[in-house]
């Protein structure tokens, strides 16, 4: 039929095969891309829309301008909440990247019954989190907890109160949240281990280099994707802390636990300021993207090295 | 290329337009031809929370054309659910008010109807916690009101003298001390973590607006706990949260003589005692410890606390059925309704003779006029004042509590901080 084609023809012939691939490939993503957008984009959307009233759930809202973001410069719980929430990052992010990264170079190692003991490393992370809590709490317990009994039996006559004192229970919450998710993190290390080439870690112990220089120089660079991909999920992750929190010491005592996630739950759902919740979410939407950028970003300069 | 992009554009913007708008409107109208009526009610755990379906039945016995329907809830979730379902127009014709300090959500947000018209007998509690400028939103049919709970057998063991209805909170500091040097290993009394079991004392004996952020007079009332904690005559708060202790244990299984509660506790604790979940002994009521002697005795009237459980209708009824729903609050508010509450261990908001002896009439219950007289008799004032600051201002107070009784601040330094935050961050 088309046996003469013109190159204009042509070319329109192809353009139109581009989008017919183009539409299947749409067509593929489409279900999850229905789900994605009815239940998280536009929700994302409305909140930020949100932000900008005084909605309280019921009848209409008020469009407010950023009076809720002038509020929430103001308030000092939001302070305390912010400030907790880069607190336990700052402490959860690299105690949880030395001890998942630790156990995946023991457990990379062939030893009997290796299997077994990467299962239990596993295990915490597939735990019920309201059961966490509750074993937890019994063990940090001050007065009867087995772990203070331990330390008053090698000679520390006042152990601290953990999870009942303000000081020591953000360092508890950080012992408690590293402990469940070292498992899931050695599970991405221990993949990325096997994948760096041996023949770099022979040359290197050719030219001389020890366990900690093979480790620094080969391993660690080897591993820079992982590496990278760990730290921005475990920052995100950090910044959105509040299950575990809310079930181990609901914010307290005090207000020595409180993050952003449990105020924006606070205001929202326990005291109806859907408004004001919304922008403190919209903060933490941005705080977390704003990290992950600078992340990227230096991910990036480091790759072009 | 582009084009594709204009078309899912559009999509994304159909789909937030058909996201904007949610329907309106109740579901169905409940209401036959032959005149027959179909109410329906928010309830939680109905399957262990037996007074919805007593109601609704005795309702309907009553009024054989007007069904009510029960329709049950998680118990946790309560007020959260009711709100998307009020939010989204599919809500109960009648919103029973679970916590106090929600009603005024629901009415700001223009859920409830007025119910000032509803007539309600004579010396019935807690109608006032639902009232917003005088208008009523709600009635009530049941009211829990703090008393001291005590165990017979144990106060007889360490022969200390039994609560006798007159004692100030001196008394019984003096009781729990003396009952944990003469008792092996139960503590005086016990006291749960909750904000309530202090602050709810200390703010109605004190007759105070827990709204105004002032909190000095809370401060006594923490220095006697903070004491009793330390000479070991109640379990500390430390414990009793790390441990997650609950109360119908330390009560039931005889850890403490003594323990504050709500009146609640009484049908579990009989019920328990029953199957055996708890240990057998004699126990009974006392009016709760007052702050000073002129309101103590048994011609006096104690001061405690406690808040309603009521029913408020939906202001989005069918009106041919807002004359039942109103007949039905004005049922469940009726001795005839308090007294069958009162038969399954209810609390009911109305306790006039024929009631409180039905609600001690169950095999079980404690038999002595003390327990009689702090059932019937009290002043209850609101713990939770109906405003849209009291869940605000209460949990600025919940962190207040938990920083004083763990003693990670001192008394001082957490009621001026509470103080604070209540001036600026409550709007």
């Amino acid at each position: 039929m088309t046996t003469t084609a013109t190159p204009q023809r042509a070319r329109r012939r192809r353009s139109r095969l581009r989008m017919r691939n183009t539409l299947l490939g749409w067509s593929f993503i489409l279900p999850n891309f229905l789900g994605f957008a009815t239940l998280t984009l536009v929700p994302v959307i409305v909140l930020f829309y949100m932000s900008l009233t005084n909605w309280n759930i019921f009848g209409s809202s008020q469009f407010v301008g950023f009076d809720n973001f002038v509020r929430l410069v103001n308030d000092g719980s939001f302070r305390t909440s912010f400030v907790n929430t880069l607190y336990y990052s700052v402490m959860h992010i690299p105690l949880t990247i030395v001890v998942s990264l630790g156990l995946a170079l023991l457990l990379n190692n062939k030893l009997r019954g290796v299997a077994f003991f990467r299962t239990a490393a596993f295990f915490p992370y597939i735990t019920s989190i309201v059961a966490i809590a509750l074993v937890w709490n019994l063990l940090f317990s001050p007065d009867y907890g087995p772990i203070n009994e331990m330390l008053r039996f090698i000679g520390i006559s006042n152990p601290p109160g953990w999870l009942t004192s303000a000081n020591w229970s953000m360092p508890a919450v950080v012992i408690i949240s590293t402990w469940r998710d070292m498992g899931y993190y050695m599970v991405l290390f221990l993949a990325a281990l096997q994948t760096v080439p041996r023949e770099l870690h022979e040359a290197a112990r050719m030219d001389g280099a020890n366990v900690f220089e093979r480790f620094w120089n080969v391993t660690l660079p080897s591993l820079r994707p992982t590496m990278f991909f760990v730290t921005v999920m475990l920052t995100i992750n950090s910044f959105k802390i509040f299950d575990l929190i809310l079930v181990l010491t609901n914010g307290g005592p005090g207000q020595s636990t409180m993050v952003i996630s449990q105020f924006i739950y606070r205001k929202g759902f326990e005291e109806n300021n859907f408004g004001y919740a919304s922008a403190a979410s919209v903060v933490l939407f941005l705080l977390c993207i704003i990290v992950t950028i600078v992340q990227f970003l230096w991910n990036q300069r480091k790759s072009a090295r | 290329m582009k084009r594709i992009i204009t078309v899912t554009a559009g999509l994304t913007i159909g789909a937030l337009a058909l996201a904007g708008c949610s329907g309106g409107g109740s579901e169905g109208d409940g209401v036959a031809e032959d005149g027959s009526l179909t109410l329906t009610l928010s309830a939680w755990s109905v399957a262990t929370t037996p007074e919805f379906q007593l109601l609704a039945d005795a309702f309907h016995e009553k009024n054989p054309n007007v069904t009510v329907e029960v329709k049950d809830y998680d118990p946790a979730e309560y007020n959260t659910l009711l709100t998307t379902d009020l939010a989204a127009g599919k809500g109960p014709d009648i919103i029973t008010q679970k916590e106090v300090k929600f009603l005024t959500t629901f009415q700001e947000g223009g859920q409830l109807l007025d119910v000032s018209d509803v007539e309600l007998p004579e010396g019935i509690g807690g109608a006032d916690s639902y009232k917003v400028d005088g208008t009523a939103y709600a009635t009530p049919y049941r009211q829990d009101s703090w008393v001291l709970f005590y165990n017979k057998d144990l106060f007889e063991q360490a022969g200390v003298e039994a609560p006798d209805g007159s004692w100030t909170w001196e008394d019984y500091d003096a009781a729990a001390e003396e009952l944990t040097s003469k008792l092996d290993g139960a503590k005086g009394t016990y006291e749960h973590g909750w904000q309530s079991t202090l602050q709810g004392f200390a703010n109605a004996q004190n007759g105070a607006d827990v709204l105004a952020g002032e909190y000095d007079y809370m401060k006594p009332f923490y220095e006697r706990v903070l004491k009793l904690q330390e000479d070991g005559a109640q379990e500390s708060f430390n414990t009793v949260t790390a441990n997650q202790l609950t109360y119908q244990g330390e009560f039931g299984k005889q850890k403490a003589a003594m323990m504050p509660m709500g009146t609640w506790f009484v049908a579990t604790l009989i019920s328990q005692q029953a199957s055996g979940d708890a240990d057998d002994f004699e126990w009974g009521i006392a009016p709760a410890p007052q702050l000073d002697e002129s309101t103590t005795g048994t011609d006096a009237v104690p001061v405690t606390f406690g808040d309603p459980t009521g029913f408020g209708i939906n202001a989005n009824i069918n009106d041919d059925k807002v004359e039942a729903a109103k007949e039905f609050l004005a049922f469940a508010a009726s001795e005839e309704a308090a007294t069958a509450l009162a038969e399954i261990g209810i609390t009911p908001a109305l306790l006039t003779d024929p009631v409180i002896d039905a609600y001690f009439g169950s095999e079980g219950a404690p038999q002595d006029e003390l327990s009689t007289f702090a059932v019937q008799t009290h002043e209850t004032r609101p713990e939770n004042p109906a405003s849209n600051k009291t869940a605000a201002v209460q949990n600025i107070l919940n962190d207040m509590h938990s920083a004083i009784l763990s003693e990670s601040a001192s008394v001082d330094d957490a009621i001026a901080e509470a103080e604070g935050r209540v001036a600026t961050e409550v709007g």
